[in-house]
């Protein structure tokens, strides 16, 4: 059942998948990516196809943008900017992988990056180190070089006033994983930084009509508000009368079920329905399968956990996955 | 999705009991085969329910040379398979294939009857008609469970061969029949008994590796009795037989009986009384009354459909067995071992219950003989299910084989083991196809997996069980087509799981790309059929195949991106004529069409095309004929309100030498006088601050206005 498929090369910090599973993006210390790909969609064969230098710097994180925009990759690497690396045949070149666009470092660092598709356009929000939530938006999507910062804020939910000299030190953003013309853009967001306000989870949801981002949900009950939070992820819904989010911090992995209807205030109903406990070790990734019903972590502890609910609501370890040579 | 079970090392599904959460966790390794220490894992979920996961090794020193070994590996792991050891993956693969048309069927049978009915089954002209089509799929699912043939009989049938070499059968089929007994077969309620028994002459040996068996004793027996010469004189041969008719299987005995040395030739006359009593009872087991409506081909007995009947009979035969019991002849048997094996076959005829439980080697078969010989009027799962207890008693299992379980759970009549056996132990294929035979056969099992549960998000069940198959299906390339009929036969998720997996399927591939068009068409999933053909539509064009990302940008009437593409078409505008690009470009206005709806600049773009072509074949020496085409095409260009004003001028300078045409004037005066006015508009135009400054020379308005002035002048003259 479990079978190597890939060898990674030496110094390689992180890989991700594309949306289809036959694209793999690895980065590695040096700065160096590269893309495996598998030529029949019935194998399990995947050769390096492309190899190159987005950086003089380490890779931190990879992503892939929604296969409507193309074959798109987004780095965040260690010293702190963010480029968007595109495979593309330009002018009657070969096939290849360019640079698209580089977000420099200013003064702050990239944490975390999350493509969200809407119809009309591609949106990109990024968390950065001083607490700083971008949204950026593509205008054109055949024009891969020209973003526009839709908006910028902070991950609080009532305060007015804007928090200075923050530090985080990791942050985890989800988009609201489904695709649809009447669903509105949305995601959650949480930090792990020095000021609690902006740690908890908060669910961000794109107003129309004023065209901007409002704060619709907060994922922590009011005694762990101030909880570092160290990933979240949005699980898919194929059917159900709510969202279902996960979200990990030092203490545990929480389960919230999210309404869909605003109330007069347009904040949504949330429920926390299950704590899985991580047996203190700290969870790094999170990710739901297909259809939303199993829940993967994996952290310190080394091993992937898998979770399910059964009949009853109830929300248990089904099942660990450990490394062996 | 599923759960790993800890004995099988198979990942089946949502636990249906409460008490499933007391199921151990799934300690489940992951060979990634790394010599050096772990640094740290991450993992994405593949299709379906596949898992990959990245293993990174502790980067090495940086004092240190490389060691050659890999920086990591990405390990694939499934998470679930066919949910039976014993079915491979090909062989899984031609079962799901199998097994959808009676799936389909049955289900659109389902729902033809009823809307025919007005959604009640129970109504008895539908119920009996329903019945029937449940028998015809339970029937076709199990027969595609055997797909490797008997082996021919020989012509000359060897008269030692005791057990028939016959297809290793599976644990599948087995449970699949047992379902089959029990929920959907009516006809046969009233003989179960005798169903159970053939189930077990069928299936015995497949407890053969966990459990001692009848079968295997068989077996065993059959090769040592190739060296034997006096077979009587073998206690073996006599226990064989006494087990082999405990659980009925008459015609083994009787072969083995004939086997006896008092019938050969050379023994007849010393031994006549002894074969005479060995005949006597191997009459007496080939006349056995069976209650069951006829015999499988081979087999010994007489069959009695009714009770009554059945009742009269057996005591008949009851009482000669006792007759021949207390028959004076036994005295003059002097052969030893006869006399007493024959006795022991009595004693077993006659329903002894310890020399039933000496022959018997598990609670199933002392089970089976209990039918058969002490209790032959059971009926009823409470009776049988009491009876099957009091056998567990008798023969307590150390080992407890997967059927046991199903078995147990079907005659305690509880729903919820036959579900949870049937899922831990036979996984997901086996619940989605099994489930109709439940809800068609029982009203409690119909409620059960028919009830929507809230906290799963409203699914029942049985649409639980369907979208977990589903995503089984959709692990693998050649499975994920025929998971949409298991998805659109769930009311509740099934479309939105469809949906996901569409997205996921890499339509770069044509004919994944054509497979998954098929499907949203079939299903009329047109949000998500654009998609599809937005996202191949993208990868073409991105990939320089132009031509193709316009066709399926079109086919999914991505207004947008192809207004996208029109407007990077205008780049060419006002370029030189000679540009080699031109056919291209041609091209790709041939195909964008001008039908779009919102494109408006594609009729700009037709239009400047056929000026375009005309202007091309204007040289030198072109007979004036074609240069006042291009003249005519220029003038309809610039009338055309379409025309982006920044264009006016490029176009006017490319048409300079139709407007200083030698031979005579190409432009008449009106004209003359609106591409005038033209010229004129422009210039206010470019006092304004957004105005765009074509790509031309510095001189190109001032060339434009002279040839016009002159032109004018020409044709002023030629009118």
């Amino acid at each position: 059942m479990d079978n190597a498929i890939i060898k990674l090369d030496e110094g390689t910090t992180c890989t991700a998948w594309n949306y289809s599973g036959h694209r793999l993006a690895a980065g590695s210390t040096d700065g160096t990516l590269s893309i495996f790909c598998s030529t029949d969609p019935a194998s399990s064969v995947f050769n390096c196809s492309s190899k190159f230098k987005v950086r003089e710097s380490s890779i931190v994180k990879v992503v892939w943008a929604p296969p409507e925009y193309g074959d798109v990759v987004a780095c965040i690497c260690a010293d702190g900017s963010l480029l968007l690396w595109e495979e593309v045949v330009e002018d009657s070149e070969l096939l290849q992988w360019k640079l698209c666009k580089c977000f420099d470092r200013i003064s702050s660092q990239v944490l975390d990056v999350q493509f969200g598709v809407s119809q009309t356009s591609l949106k990109l929000v990024a968390a950065y180190s001083d607490g700083q939530v971008k949204v950026f938006e593509l205008l054109d999507p055949f024009d891969l070089k020209n973003w526009q910062l839709q908006a910028e804020f902070q991950n609080v939910i009532e305060s007015v006033s804007k928090f200075g000299n923050v530090s985080c030190r990791s942050a985890s953003i989800a988009w609201n994983p489904l695709k649809g013309e009447i669903q509105q853009s949305s995601f959650v967001l949480g930090f792990d930084s020095d000021t609690p306000h902006l740690n908890s989870s908060k669910v961000w949801e794109f107003d129309q009509d004023h065209q901007r981002w409002l704060p619709v949900a907060e994922l922590a009950l009011p005694a762990d508000k101030a909880d570092p939070v160290s990933t979240v992820a949005w699980a898919p819904n194929i059917g159900r009368p709510y969202e279902l989010i996960a979200v990990a911090t030092c203490k545990e992995i929480a389960l919230w079920h999210v309404g869909s209807n605003p109330d007069s205030d347009g904040r949504l109903s949330v429920e926390k329905v299950a704590m899985l406990s991580t047996h203190d070790s700290e969870v790094w990734q999170m990710e739901w399968d297909m259809s939303g019903m199993t829940l993967a972590t994996t952290g310190s502890d080394g091993v992937v956990h898998l979770w399910q609910c059964n009949l009853y609501g109830v929300w248990h370890e089904q099942a660990i996955l450990e490394p062996t040579s | 999705m599923p759960g790993l079970t800890s004995e099988s090392d198979v990942l089946a599904m949502v636990p249906v009991s409460p008490e499933s959460e007391k199921q151990p966790l799934v300690n489940y390794p992951l060979r990634h085969g790394l010599k050096s220490a772990i640094h740290r894992l991450s993992f994405s979920w593949a299709c379906g329910n596949t898992l990959r996961v990245s293993v990174f090794r502790k980067p090495p020193s940086e004092k240190a040379d490389g060691d050659g070994e890999a920086g990591g590996t990405v390990v694939e792991v499934k998470l679930s398979n066919s949910g039976d050891e014993e079915v491979d993956a090909a062989r899984w693969r031609r079962m799901a294939y199998t097994s959808v048309t009676p799936f389909a069927l049955l289900q659109s049978r389902k729902h033809s009857l009823s809307a025919a009915s007005r959604m009640s089954l129970d109504i008895p002209p539908y119920k009996a008609e329903w019945w029937e089509h449940v028998i015809e799929y339970s029937k076709e699912i199990s027969s595609l469970l055997t797909d490797r043939k008997p082996p021919p009989k020989s012509i000359i049938e060897d008269p030692k061969s005791v057990v028939n070499a016959i297809a290793a059968p599976m644990c599948l089929k087995a449970a699949w029949e047992l379902l089959e007994i029990f929920y959907v077969d009516k006809q046969s309620q009233s003989w179960i008994p005798e169903r159970l028994l053939d189930w077990l002459a069928d299936y015995n040996s497949l407890f053969s590796g966990t459990l001692p068996t009848i079968h295997s004793k068989l077996v065993d027996f059959q090769q040592e009795l190739v060296g034997v010469q006096v077979v009587e004189e073998d206690p073996n041969y006599w226990d064989a037989m006494s087990s082999a008719l405990a659980v009925g299987w008459l015609e083994t005995v009787v072969k083995l009986l004939r086997l006896h040395g008092s019938y050969r030739f050379d023994q007849l006359s010393s031994r006549e009384t002894e074969n005479g009593l060995v005949e006597a009872v191997a009459v007496l087991i080939s006349k056995m009354p069976r209650m069951r409506p006829s015999l499988r081909e081979d087999n010994l007995g007489e069959c009695y459909q009714t009770k009554p009947d059945f009742m009269k009979a057996w005591e008949k035969w009851r009482t000669q067995i006792s007759k021949l019991d207390c028959s004076s002849y036994w005295l003059q048997c002097d052969h030893r071992q006869t006399r007493e094996g024959l006795k022991n076959l009595i004693q077993i005829l006659l329903g002894n219950p310890t020399v039933l439980s000496n022959a018997t080697f598990n609670w199933m078969e002392l089970f089976i003989s209990h039918f058969l010989y002490i209790r032959p009027f059971t009926a009823g799962l409470e009776s049988m299910h009491n009876s099957a207890q009091k056998c567990m008693q008798v023969k307590p299992v150390s080992i407890s084989h997967k059927l046991f379980g199903l078995i147990l759970g079907i005659l305690g009549e509880n729903t919820e083991v036959v579900l949870a056996e049937c899922s831990r132990s036979f996984g997901p294929w086996m619940m989605v196809h099994a489930v109709e035979l439940l809800t068609a056969g029982s009203t409690h099992a119909e409620i059960l997996l028919h009830e929507e549960h809230s906290k799963l998000g409203g699914v029942s069940i049985e649409e639980l069980h369907r979208l977990i198959y589903a995503q089984v299906l959709s692990s693998h390339a050649l499975t994920w087509q025929i998971a949409p009929i298991y998805l659109t036969s769930c009311i509740k998720q099934g479309i939105g799981l469809l949906e996901n997996l569409l997205y996921k399927q890499p339509v770069q591939h044509s004919q994944i790309l054509l497979k998954s068009i098929e499907i949203c068409r079939l299903y009329e999933l047109d949000t998500i059929n654009s998609n599809i053909m937005r996202i191949a539509g993208v990868h073409h064009w991105k990939h320089g195949r132009k031509g193709s990302g316009v066709f399926w940008l079109q086919q999914a009437r991505d207004e947008f991106r192809l207004n996208r593409i029109a407007k990077q078409l205008f780049d060419f505008v006002g370029k030189s004529v000679s540009d080699e690009g031109f056919k291209q470009w041609e091209g790709l206005i041939e195909l964008l069409g001008s039908e779009s709806r919102t494109a408006g600049g594609l009729e700009f773009l037709n239009k400047y095309r056929d000026f375009r072509r005309s202007l091309l074949q204007v040289h030198g020496a072109t007979p004036t004929d074609a240069a006042r085409n291009a003249a005519e095409a220029l003038v309809s260009l610039m009338k055309n309100p379409s025309t982006p004003q920044r264009f006016w001028l490029p176009l006017l300078y490319d048409s300079l030498k139709l407007l200083m045409w030698q031979e005579r004037p190409l432009v008449n005066v009106s004209q003359t006088q609106f591409l005038l006015n033209k010229l004129q508009e422009l210039s206010m135009a470019r006092l304004r601050p957004d105005f765009v400054e074509a790509d031309l020379p510095s001189d190109a308005l001032s060339s434009v206005r002279l040839a016009l002035a002159t032109n004018l002048g020409r044709a002023i003259l030629e009118e």
